[in-house]
């Protein structure tokens, strides 16, 4: 099954390339080739997850939702959002912007012959054991996005960029996309020294790497659906991350600091910031600078969370002591 | 000529005969694909046209080469900066080199004294020791040093450098970069003429390959093969013919080298790529990057035998037997068996 479905894409994409790279020829762009398979991949797994967004999470939202709203209008931006990063534009404008600097990098890395093993080197049992290799990668990647997360509500300047996404009242499928353009960036540039450190998968299973994308906007859809409380220990879901995203209350202050794990709860559960009560709670944050988001549209987010950051950045020079917390 | 010149032509000519006195009935009837956008080489049964094994193997395997003396098969992942030694008949592993920084495009001098690589991505090249593979120098080679071919004498490698859109000639006397000349969008593919004295390189910016003289370091033809001309084979037991791919056109031309035309073309589809011959030199089996398969054609009817899916992007392919392009030191043509096998 996972076989077909790895040879069905790969068909897909050998198909579309014939009709990419002549276009690529055609505009001189020949550096590109090949990275055009990988952007074609990126753009075709992000047609696939708006198909599923819109023929199976958003009637779900329809149906059994979490949290009732009168209309939709905070929803629309994060609309915007998910087509700009899932049709690839904010995807290649990062890729255009890292290229350079992730060629330095490698060129520096390896030329002074700073390789570290990777893990099929390291436990060469795993060499004849693709899938299972994958699964590895797709774990440690997944810790590695834990570790950036906890970065982000930590740090202020970070979470100053970060509360963009939190900041919608109105949590749906289409939120999670919702990120300022340089906290992706700076995703981008942590993902690449990653990628030094540990390397990446040497395999695509195409069909995982659509499943772990989807538990992903799955996770954000406002519905009371859940996986169960014995497989939501194993894979997030709804319930689980809208606890993340829940409204800081003053019994509550630290309740968007737990559930941080993007697929795999169990980084959640190893670092104990698990928190499963079940419990229904609105969304956004306990800060009207932040909640402001909430009337603006791409653009003047994006500027407000640039503000914030500035601001954020400030206040570290000003004064130590009056640093606030994300949770503040 | 000096006696050591003299040693390492007639060590090369025996080696050549050796390689021919092989009982080509005896040769697996298999072809081994280097799967680039993967860990992993798969083998490829000519016969019943099927992937028999997948063999994981390091990180972006592109391409690959035999040893002088044809005992070991050379499989360089440049991801994982190795290079992998394999039985060439059973593709089993032998020995694997560490710290072989982006072994890209790699080769062996004819007189099999040094082994060079054009680190793709690290834009440099690199010249080895043959015998022990010792790094003898580094040199920065802006940008992209895509393929790379030698001199017959030993004393120079020509490489195309993609990013910059030139051929530069490496001194292997003076083991520096001599010289470099403009060609045309995208240098991919690189030959040397018989008379050593004009290479033909392929322009995978372009829709042709071009014919740079030696001496005036100019380019004195252009031919038009098809979008995205790229590699360049020798044919089979013909030194007067080579095969390029077209990787955008979804073609293959083959260029009479006197004639300096195109005399024939065979569509291939998906982005034809790397070559090699079967033992009779008959039919060519070719990597198809785009579409993850191996196409085998008849050369005599230009007709596609059949395909065989493999790993993703498949690159280098290498088919055991006297007309395989991966050999470092050349069999003379006159040599060549062309009937005696049946085998794809």
């Amino acid at each position: 099954m996972l076989e077909s479905l790895t040879n069905l894409w790969a068909d897909l994409q050998g198909r579309l390339l014939e009709i990419v790279q002549p276009l690529i020829h055609r505009f001189g762009l020949t550096e590109f080739y090949d990275d055009v398979p990988a952007g074609l991949e990126t753009l075709t797994l992000g047609i696939l997850q708006i198909a599923v967004i819109l023929l199976i999470f958003r009637p779900l939202e329809s149906l059994a939702p979490a949290q009732r709203w009168e209309n939709r209008k905070l929803v629309r931006v994060d609309v915007v959002y998910t087509l700009l990063n899932k049709l690839g534009i904010i995807p290649l404008a990062i890729f255009l912007i890292l290229l350079p600097l992730n060629d330095e990098l490698m060129e520096f890395t390896r030329t002074v012959g700073f390789v570290l093993p990777t893990v099929e080197q390291i436990i060469p049992w795993l060499r004849d054991k693709p899938l299972l290799l994958f699964l590895v990668y797709f774990l440690l990647y997944d810790l590695a996005g834990y570790i950036w997360h906890r970065a982000q509500h930590g740090l202020p300047w970070l979470w100053a960029l970060h509360s963009l996404h939190h900041s919608q009242r109105q949590v749906s499928t289409w939120t999670d996309d919702r990120n300022h353009v340089l906290d992706d960036l700076l995703f981008d540039i942590y993902l690449a020294i990653v990628a030094i450190l540990i390397g990446v998968q040497p395999g695509q299973f195409v069909a995982i790497l659509l499943l772990g994308r989807l538990i992903e906007a799955f996770s954000h859809v406002n519905t009371r659906f859940g996986f169960g409380r014995v497989l939501d220990k194993v894979l997030v879901d709804p319930m689980f991350h809208r606890t993340h995203h829940a409204l800081a209350n003053p019994a509550e202050p630290h309740i968007h600091d737990t559930n941080f794990s993007a697929v795999f709860p169990i980084w959640d559960i190893i670092f104990r910031t698990a928190h499963y009560d079940y419990k229904q709670r609105d969304s956004g944050v306990d800060d009207p600078v932040a909640d402001a988001d909430n009337g603006k549209g791409f653009i003047g987010q994006q500027i407000a969370g640039l503000v914030r950051l500035g601001r954020a950045i400030a206040r570290s020079f000003s004064s130590r002591s009056a640093r606030p917390t994300p949770a503040e | 000529m000096s006696c050591a010149r003299w040693a390492s032509l007639v060590a090369g000519a025996l080696t050549s005969a050796a390689l021919f006195a092989m009982p080509v009935q005896a040769l697996p009837e298999t072809a081994i694909v280097l799967n680039s956008d993967e860990a992993s080489m798969s083998v490829v049964d000519r016969q019943s046209m099927t992937e028999i094994e997948r063999i994981p193997v390091g990180r972006e395997p592109h391409h690959l080469i035999l040893t002088p003396d044809g005992k070991d098969l050379v499989v360089a992942s440049t991801v994982t900066n190795e290079l992998l030694f394999l039985d060439p008949v059973t593709a089993r592993e032998r020995k694997r080199v560490r710290n072989i920084v982006d072994p890209y495009q790699l080769g062996y001098s004819p007189d099999g004294k040094w082994f060079v690589t054009a680190a793709y991505r690290l834009n440099h090249v690199d010249i080895y020791e043959a015998k022990d593979l010792r790094l003898v120098k580094r040199l920065p080679l802006h940008s992209l040093p895509s393929h790379l071919t030698f001199s017959a004498d030993s004393n120079f490698v020509y490489f195309t450098v993609q990013g910059s859109n030139q051929v530069a000639a490496l001194d292997l006397v003076k083991q520096e970069i001599v010289w470099t000349i403009d060609v045309g969008e995208a240098p991919a593919g690189i030959h040397v003429f018989p008379d050593q004295k004009r290479l033909l390189v392929g322009l995978t910016g372009e829709d042709a390959a071009v014919v740079v003289d030696l001496a005036t370091r100019g380019v004195s033809k252009r031919i038009v093969t098809g979008k995205g001309a790229h590699n360049i084979f020798k044919m089979p037991a013909d030194d007067k013919r080579v095969l390029i791919t077209n990787r955008v056109e979804g073609s293959m031309s083959i260029i009479d080298l006197e004639k300096l035309e195109v005399v024939d073309t065979i569509k291939v589809a998906g982005g034809p790529d790397d070559v090699d011959f079967s033992p009779d030199g008959k039919i060519a089996w070719v990597t198809q990057r785009w579409r993850r398969r191996v196409a085998a054609v008849e050369l005599s009817t230009r007709r596609i035998l059949g395909t065989v899916l493999v790993g993703r992007s498949p690159h280098g392919i290498y088919i055991n037997g006297p007309h395989t392009v991966s050999r470092s030191v050349l069999p003379p043509p006159e040599r060549s068996d062309a009937t005696a096998a049946t085998k794809r």
